[in-house]
């Protein structure tokens, strides 16, 4: 009661007036203001104008009276409320057996549920032509089992390509979002229901259901909003203007038929349906914290393992399952980048010419691969460089909204998290707009998908800062300031050192956003510009895939260090 | 005299619902406890005066110095929080030289002053330690003597003991006394448990919402209560009219306190404890002191419960709940009670009358 009074409404406390939060929070804010609002405000302008360069809403008028527009956008919507639902019903059970028991392999279907956040979609995009390609590691397994002369599996360039990708890609999120509110609801309303005289059936139907809804709602709404904006699985999967998404559309307009204004138009659109989607997202959020706010933590679910068989073998098929469907499409790009063509006649066996390849070794005329090295450096460079700043920008917003409950600052959040509504390619092309002020400087054109990058993935690392800021009990700061640390002592010496798992966290995240960004890279950068997953979709588009695999191996084997790097930071601070 | 110690004159904070004003005045090496209910703005106070709150009016002096505007950190007031901060990334030690390590004091000195503070608080060698590995007792412990690492003139204490079993919070009240009087600090002691507040206190603060209601050695708070609210914050007993008086007073000519009867309105009562209550089973029975007292003929006996060295009655008369302590059980339903007049505590509109 008098804590709530004491960092009530009103109330300035230390932490309100200090001079050191304010000025750790606002360059971040100005900053993100710069990044984020002077790009987004050019495109909204660009949208406004008319040939002569006054304002006009003609430009406007015609996309919303376009028939192709509309076509577009349905098939936009259409493809992401189809991915959605089946990411939910593979999330589901998962997230059942995840919350009621214990079994071998929980912690790797675990560590797959943060997935979707880091992979990069290229990589999603070339694992899924390699495992499910017609002559892909599937089809190839069925063939040699069945001696069939055809692949049986033809579902590259389909719609159904396009969903499966999708679901392969965001099904963890569900999966983990689910599980883990999941968890937390006490069995005793559960037990109450069975002494009742409710059946297990029904006591999953009427009670756990019922108080899952916001977590599945919440899952679902950012499900849809990453497969609303997703681009590379629709460009490459796509293959054609019959699965035109509105980002690709947005895309071509910008960079192939050079209609910057009909781009622009149509990221409006795009703005405003993303707008909708993070406000349901957010709503969703509320609703799960106003449920846990009521439930307040009691008791866990107490974890058993499955009694019968029956329960046995499920967890097992959901383990393998997958473990084959998310990582194996990975495992087939490593593993097809060990392999060559022999002979004329197409037989593969163990090589390392792509690599050779790769780092120079060998020269291969006119093969994309050449760049390759140079590429990963420039990848390298920009990853480090964006997970700096992201993790300074997102430590600086989280220690001012740290301290929240107060309108002002739900709305900070909200602005914090704002990157977040506008999808990649969106931004992409509003640096491409203030990169066409300046002309023709590498190093600027480089400047500008750093900041891109920064921009996309500072929302990420405030995400994985401001819960465990929020954790850290007021009463260590105020003890700290008791002790005779300033407020900036207490930062460093309190604060940062409590945070520092979350901040490496944060940190990796936005290396590997970084590092497999593609979106916002390829409607920005010109030619000179090179980055791993860019030299990847070159290599995709003149079907050299197992060079591309060759990449991708590279660009896995970075993210993994990274995170293991950070894993073994965490380890050390806790033993 | 004001000199030394802590002098808070008129401070105040205002909240939407809720307003705190006081003036407190505190000697050097002096003990003192304040004692409230949740929500009467105990923890508020120790706030203001760390100034972990800022003050809206009003001054606070600490041994002669004006600290009113002076930042937390140069303060240097010892605070132990009720969930005893421990910073769970430093372990033992290093929580303990927090302080002395921002005042960049060396290492060997540093590490002399963890000896002595852990020694003085019981903990000799459990300076490696991990806080997560340590009980709640422990933590409390550590808690105090990271709050006195940088010799602070001023300690404050936020219900430190809240979180202990009740075995382990005895133990430790009374080592926090004797920590208080082998160092001598001026303290102040956050508690809602008046026990333990009656038991350490030099001097005691009743507080209610926002206000202090009484300011007192622990006998007279508990014995001479200023307000009602003061008398039955601090401990049970019971309530009656002062109408009641002519009916059940017995005088006695001989003795030398003579009973000057002052009628009064309604809002007059009167108040006494249930120890201050003798009880006899056999009616025809006279109290055996030579004083003027109250009895209560043909009292009925609702409950009576044991609380170990004694019974606690409570009893109807004349449809008034009287409670007493008694020795043995009661025999009969039907018992008399006696009170001293002198024990008696006259309220008017819930405030002492001479």
């Amino acid at each position: 009661m008098i804590n709530k009074r004491r960092n009530g409404p009103g109330v300035a406390t230390i932490l309100d007036t200090s001079r050191f939060y304010r000025a750790l929070s606002t360059p971040a804010m100005v900053l993100l203001t710069f990044l984020f609002l002077i790009p987004l405000s050019i495109i909204l302008s660009k949208a406004f104008v008319d040939d002569a360069g006054g304002f006009s809403l003609a430009r406007l008028r015609l996309m919303l009276t376009d028939a192709y527009t509309w076509r577009i956008l349905r098939f936009t919507l259409l493809q992401a409320l189809a991915s959605t639902v089946l990411s939910v019903l593979i999330g589901l059970p998962g997230a059942y057996l995840l919350a009621t028991y214990r079994f071998p392999g929980k912690s790797i279907i675990r560590a797959i549920c943060t997935l979707p956040f880091v992979l990069p979609s290229i990589l999603v995009v070339l694992g899924f032509v390699i495992f499910y390609g017609n002559n892909g590691l599937v089809n190839t397994l069925l063939m040699s089992m069945f001696d069939l002369e055809q692949p049986p599996l033809r579902i590259l360039y389909t719609f159904g390509a396009i969903i499966i990708a999708h679901a392969f890609y965001n099904f963890p999120i569900a999966l983990g979002l689910i599980s883990s509110f999941w968890e937390q609801l006490p069995s005793r309303y559960n037990h109450a229901a069975m002494t009742m005289g409710a059946r297990r059936w029904t006591v999953f139907r009427t009670v756990t259901l019922p108080r899952l809804v916001p977590a599945i709602l919440s899952a679902s709404t950012l499900i849809f909003l990453f497969c609303f904006s997703s681009f590379a699985i629709l460009l490459v999967l796509g293959g054609g203007p019959r699965f035109t998404t509105l980002e690709v559309e947005i895309y071509r307009r910008a960079r192939m038929t050079l209609d910057l204004e009909g781009a622009a138009a149509l990221s409006l659109l795009s703005i405003a349906v993303t707008l909708v989607l993070v406000a349901a997202h957010l709503w969703t959020q509320r609703m799960m914290a106003h449920q846990e706010e009521i439930e307040a933590i009691s008791e866990r679910r107490l974890e058993r393992s499955p009694r019968s068989i029956w329960g046995k073998s499920i967890a097992f098929l959901y383990v393998v399952f997958s473990v084959v469907f998310v990582l194996g499409p990975l495992a087939g790009i490593i593993y097809r980048s060990f392999l060559a063509p022999v002979s004329r006649s197409g037989d593969l066996a163990f090589s390392t010419r792509w690599y050779r390849q790769l780092f120079g070794l060998e020269t291969v005329a006119g093969s994309p691969l050449g760049v390759a090295a140079s590429a990963i450096l420039l990848s390298l460079t920009i990853a480090a460089i964006t997970a700096f700043v992201s993790l300074v920008i997102g430590t600086m917003l989280a220690a001012r909204l740290r301290k929240t409950r107060r309108r002002s600052n739900i709305s900070m959040e909200l602005y914090a998290m704002l990157p977040m509504a506008v999808s990649s390619v969106v931004v992409g092309l509003g640096y491409y707009l203030v990169s066409s002020v300046f002309t023709g400087r590498r190093s600027l054109g480089v400047v500008l998908v750093v900041l891109a990058h920064v921009v996309i993935a500072s929302p990420f690392v405030l995400r994985s800062i401001l819960p465990e800021y929020r954790k850290i009990p007021f009463s260590y700061t105020q003890a700290s300031l008791t002790l005779g640390a300033t407020v900036s002592q207490t930062f460093w010496r309190v604060e940062v050192p409590l945070l520092r798992s979350a901040m490496a966290t944060g940190a990796a995240f936005a290396f590997a956003i970084s590092m497999g960004e593609i979106n916002a890279t390829l409607v920005l950068a010109d030619s000179s510009i090179i980055t791993v997953p860019i030299v990847m979709y070159r290599l995709i588009g003149s079907y050299n895939f197992a060079g591309a695999c060759a990449l991708g191996t590279i660009l896995i084997a970075c993210c993994a260090i990274v995170f293991a790097l950070t894993e073994s930071m965490k380890r050390s601070r806790h033993v | 005299m004001s000199d030394s110690g802590l002098v808070c004159s008129n401070i105040r904070v205002e909240y939407p619902e809720f307003t705190l004003s006081l003036d407190l005045t505190v000697s050097e090496g002096e003990l003192v406890s304040i004692i409230g209910p949740s929500g009467c703005g105990k923890s508020t106070t120790l706030q203001l005066i760390t100034g972990l709150i800022p003050c809206e009016s009003g001054s606070i002096m600490l041994n002669g110095v004006d600290i009113t505007n002076t930042p937390v950190w140069e303060r240097n007031i010892g605070m132990v929080f009720q969930d005893y901060a421990l910073f769970p990334h430093l372990n033992v030690e290093q929580n303990i030289a927090y302080s002395l390590k921002l005042k960049k004091i060396i290492k060997q000195e540093r590490h002399e002053r963890v000896a002595r503070l852990l020694e003085l608080v019981g903990l000799e060698g459990y300076g490696k330690r991990k806080i997560a590995l340590l009980s709640g007792g422990e933590r409390q412990r550590v808690a105090l003597a990271r709050a006195l690492a940088s010799e602070p003139k001023l300690l404050l204490l936020d219900e430190p003991l809240s979180a202990l079993d009740a075995k382990m919070r005895k133990r430790l009240r009374q080592q926090i006394r004797k920590i208080h009087e082998a160092t001598g600090i001026t303290t102040l002691y956050v508690t809602h448990d008046q026990e333990e507040a009656l038991t350490i206190s030099d001097r005691i603060v009743v507080m209610q919402e926002g206000r202090i209601e009484q300011f007192n050695t622990p006998e007279v708070i508990y014995n001479n209560p200023s307000t009602l609210f003061a008398a039955k914050f601090m401990g049970e007993g019971t309530l009656l009219p002062h109408s009641l008086i002519p009916q059940t007073l017995v005088s006695i000519d001989k003795g030398p306190d003579t009973v000057v009867f002052r009628s009064g309105g309604e809002t007059r009562q009167i108040f006494f404890r249930p120890e201050r209550v003798i009880v006899h089973d056999n009616p025809a029975l006279a109290f055996p002191e030579f004083l003027p007292h109250l009895r209560f003929n043909k009292t009925r006996v609702i409950s009576c419960e044991y609380q170990g060295g004694q019974y606690l009655l409570e009893c109807d008369w004349n449809g008034y709940t009287i409670l007493a302590y008694c020795r043995h059980k009661p025999k009969n339903e039907r018992v008399s009670l006696g009170v001293r007049v002198n024990d008696l505590v006259e309220y008017v509109d819930g405030v002492v009358t001479k």
